[in-house]
C-alpha cells in the first residue's frame, strides 16, 4: 500500500515556481530517500505534505487520506522533524517529550516508556533544559520527538546536515531501525546518505522529479566501465589505435566505458597474442547518476 | 488541549512572565489607595510651598470614592502592561516556529488557539482580581465601603473592558506575524474606540464606556446606563473570539 | 505628616512587593547571559533606576530572551 502520494503537485511563490507537477509515491515500510540541491524545492515538498503550506496544484494524500491546508487531520499518522527544530527552551527535553505524547494522546505510562527509550536512543540527559542545547542537540530531540507516539509517516528535512560524522552513522541508523514499524521519508543533499539507507529514491532537481524509483533500478542504471593494464607499452598504443573509443590512462593502462564491447577487444588480444597485466570491472558510484541526472 | 493549557501555564511560570504580572497588579493595588490616602499631605506640603505664591489649595476629604478614582486612573496601565506582555503570546510562537512540532502532531489548531485565549482571559481575571481585591480590602479597613455603592458592578465593567482589548490583541494575533504589529493594530482599534466615543450618540454604545465605572460611585450613572455598551463589547468579544479561530486556521505558522 | 500608622499599612507591603520584583529581575538578568537586546551591566542599571516597577517591566519586555 502506498503510505503517501504525490499527483501533479505544483507550488509558486510570486515569480518562481518552486515545484513543478512534482508526483512520486512512497510505498509503505520503505525508506524513501528525497534528494536534491539546496533550494530545490525539498522542504516546500515537505510542508505541503504537513498543510503547513497551500499548494497551487495537484492532490497530496497520506495513509489514503487527502491533505488540506491549515488543519489537517493527515497530520495525527505523521512524525515530523523540521529542517531547524525550535523547541520550547524552559522546557526539559524529558518534558517536552511528555508534552508530546499528551498532545498525541498516548497513554501517560506509554509516553513514559518511549521517553526513557528515546532519549537513551539518541543519548540526551533529560533532566537539561532545552535553553542551552546545541543544534545538534535540538537535531536529536527533533528526531525523539517525531518517533515518540510512533507515526505512521516519518518526514526528516536534512536530518543529517547539522550533525557530525559519528551523529550521522547514529542517525541513519536509528531511521534504518524505524523502517520496521513506519515509513520513513528524508530529504538530503548528501548522496551517499541515501546509498546507505534508502531502498526508494526520487531524484528534484528545479522543482521537478528527474529521476525515481528503487535503489536497485538505479544501480542498473549506473554506467559501468573495464580497466586494462597491459603489459608493454606499445600492445596499448596499438590497442589504442584499433579502437577509438579507448581511453588512455597513464603509461599503459586503458579504460573501456563500453562494457559490452569487452568481448571484441579480448578475442583482438588473444589474435595479437598480446599480453595483458589486468582487467577489473569498475562500477561508478551512485552519486555519479544523481549529479549527472543533475547536470552536472 | 490541557496539555497545551498546561504547556502555557509552564511558559508564563518559568519565563517569570507570571510573577512579573502578579507583583505589577499587587503593586498597582496598594498604589490606588496609597495615592489616594497620601494625596491631601502631599497637597498641603505643596500647600505650604505655594501659599506664598497666592496659590491656595482647599480643603480636600479623602473617602471610598477617592479610592476608587485612583484604581480607575490607574487601571488602564495595568490593562497596557498586560496587553505588552501578552502581545508575544501567539507571535513569538510564529518568529520561532515552536508550533510547527505541535500542529504537525494533529493537535488542532482551533485546541492551541483556545488554550491561549483561556490562558490570557484567565490570567486577565486572576490578576484583576487580586487588584482590585487589594484596593477594596484596604477601602473597608480605612473607610466603610457603604461609601461607595455599587463598586462592584464597576469593577466588573472595567474587567469586561479588558477581556475586550484581550479580545482585540487574540484577532490581530492571528492575522500579523510580529508582536509589534498586534500591538499597533490593538492600540488603534482602542483609540479608534476612544473618537469614537466623542460622539454622544454612540457613547453610550461603546466599549469604552465600561472604563467609567467611577460615575456609577459619584452617582452621575446608574447600571442601567452601561447595558447598551455591555451588549456591544460581549458581542464584539464573541465575534473576535470567532474569527480568530478561523484565521488562525489558515494561518501560516 | 499622617501619622505612622496609617502610612504603614502601604509602606510596608509596598516595600515587600517592589524588593520582590527587583530581586526576580536581578536574578532573571544574572542567570541569563545572552539578551534580545543590551548588555547585563544595562539591564541592571535600567532594573535599579527603574525599580519601582518600570525598570523590571522594561527589562522583561524589552531585554529578556523569548522562549
Amino acid at each position: 500500500m502506498e503510505m503517501l502520494t504525490l499527483s501533479h503537485v505544483s507550488k509558486r511563490f510570486g515569480e518562481n515556481q518552486v515545484l513543478r507537477d512534482v508526483s512520486f509515491s512512497v510505498p509503505e515500510h520503505t525508506i524513501f530517500g528525497f534528494v536534491g540541491k539546496n533550494g530545490a524545492g525539498k522542504t516546500t515538498a515537505m510542508k505541503l505534505i504537513l498543510g503547513l503550506l497551500s499548494s497551487d496544484g495537484g492532490t497530496i494524500l497520506v495513509g489514503g487520506q487527502p491533505v488540506r491546508y491549515g488543519n489537517t487531520a493527515t497530520n495525527r499518522m505523521i512524525g515530523y522533524l523540521p529542517d531547524v527544530p525550535e523547541f520550547y527552551s524552559y522546557m526539559t527535553s524529558s518534558e517536552y517529550l511528555t508534552f508530546c505524547g499528551e498532545i498525541t494522546g498516548m497513554e501517560k505510562k506509554k509516553t513514559q516508556e518511549r521517553r526513557e527509550e528515546l532519549l537513551n536512543l539518541v543519548g540526551l540527559n533529560g533532566n537539561r533544559r532545552i535553553r542551552g542545547f546545541s543544534r545538534g542537540m535540538k537535531q536529536r530531540l527533533g528526531i525523539a520527538q517525531a518517533l515518540l507516539h510512533m507515526p505512521r509517516l516519518l518526514i526528516c528535512d536534512e536530518p543529517t546536515s547539522a550533525l557530525d560524522p559519528a551523529g550521522r552513522k547514529e542517525l541513519l541508523d536509528i531511521l534504518a531501525a524505524a523502517r520496521e514499524k513506519t515509513t520513513v521519508l528524508f530529504s538530503t543533499h548528501i548522496l551517499s546518505d541515501v546509498e546507505r539507507i534508502c531502498d526508494e529514491a526520487a531524484v528534484l532537481h528545479d522543482g521537478r522529479i528527474v529521476l525515481q524509483g528503487t535503489l536497485s533500478q538505479m544501480k542498473k542504471m549506473r554506467r559501468t566501465a573495464v580497466e586494462l593494464e597491459m603489459e608493454e607499452m606499445q600492445d596499448a598504443a596499438l590497442l589504442l589505435a584499433e579502437f577509438p573509443f579507448l581511453q588512455a590512462q597513464g603509461r599503459n593502462g586503458l579504460i573501456l566505458k563500453q562494457a559490452d564491447r569487452l568481448p571484441e577487444l579480448l578475442s583482438f588480444m588473444g589474435e595479437r597474442k598480446l599480453s595483458v597485466l589486468r582487467i577489473e570491472h569498475q562500477e561508478s558510484a551512485l552519486e555519479d547518476l544523481f549529479l549527472e541526472v543533475m547536470g552536472e | 488541549m490541557r496539555a497545551f493549557l498546561k504547556k502555557e501555564w509552564m511558559e508564563a511560570v518559568r519565563t517569570g512572565r507570571l510573577w512579573i504580572l502578579l507583583l505589577v497588579f499587587a503593586l498597582f493595588g496598594i498604589m490606588n489607595p496609597a495615592i489616594a490616602k497620601l494625596t491631601p499631605w502631599m497637597l498641603e506640603l505643596m500647600g505650604e510651598q505655594l501659599a506664598g505664591t497666592g496659590i491656595r489649595v482647599g480643603e480636600i476629604t479623602v473617602d471610598a470614592i477617592t479610592f476608587w478614582t485612583q484604581f480607575y486612573k490607574n487601571m488602564p496601565m495595568a490593562l497596557i502592561i498586560f496587553v505588552l506582555f501578552g502581545s508575544g503570546s501567539f507571535t513569538v510562537e510564529y518568529q520561532r516556529g515552536t508550533l510547527i512540532p505541535v500542529v504537525t502532531k494533529g493537535l488542532s489548531r482551533r485546541k492551541v488557539a483556545a488554550a491561549k485565549m483561556i490562558m490570557l482571559a484567565g490570567m486577565w481575571t486572576a490578576l484583576y482580581a487580586i487588584c482590585a481585591g487589594i484596593t477594596y480590602g484596604y477601602n473597608v479597613y480605612f473607610w466603610d465601603n457603604g461609601t461607595a455603592s455599587s463598586w462592584a458592578f464597576g469593577v466588573f465593567c472595567f474587567w469586561l473592558f479588558g477581556l475586550w482589548v484581550i479580545g482585540w490583541l487574540v484577532l490581530f494575533s492571528t492575522v500579523v506575524g510580529s508582536s509589534t504589529q498586534v500591538l499597533l493594530g490593538t492600540g488603534a482599534v482602542v483609540t479608534g474606540a476612544y473618537v469614537l466615543g466623542l460622539i454622544p450618540v454612540c457613547k453610550k454604545l461603546l466599549p469604552a464606556k465600561l472604563m467609567g465605572g467611577l460615575s456609577l460611585l459619584q452617582g452621575m450613572e446608574k447600571p442601567g446606563d452601561f447595558f447598551g455598551s455591555i451588549l456591544t463589547t460581549c458581542l464584539t468579544i464573541l465575534l473576535c473570539v470567532l474569527a480568530a479561530l478561523i484565521f488562525f486556521d489558515r494561518k501560516k505558522l | 505628616m499622617p501619622e505612622l500608622k496609617d502610612i504603614l499599612p502601604f509602606l510596608i507591603p509596598l516595600a515587600v512587593l517592589q524588593f520582590a520584583l527587583l530581586s526576580l529581575t536581578i536574578r532573571h538578568i544574572l542567570t541569563h547571559k545572552t539578551y534580545k537586546r543590551g548588555s547585563r551591566g544595562l539591564w541592571l542599571v535600567v532594573a535599579i533606576v527603574g525599580m519601582e516597577f518600570i525598570g523590571p517591566i522594561l527589562y522583561f519586555l524589552l531585554g529578556k530572551e523569548e522562549g
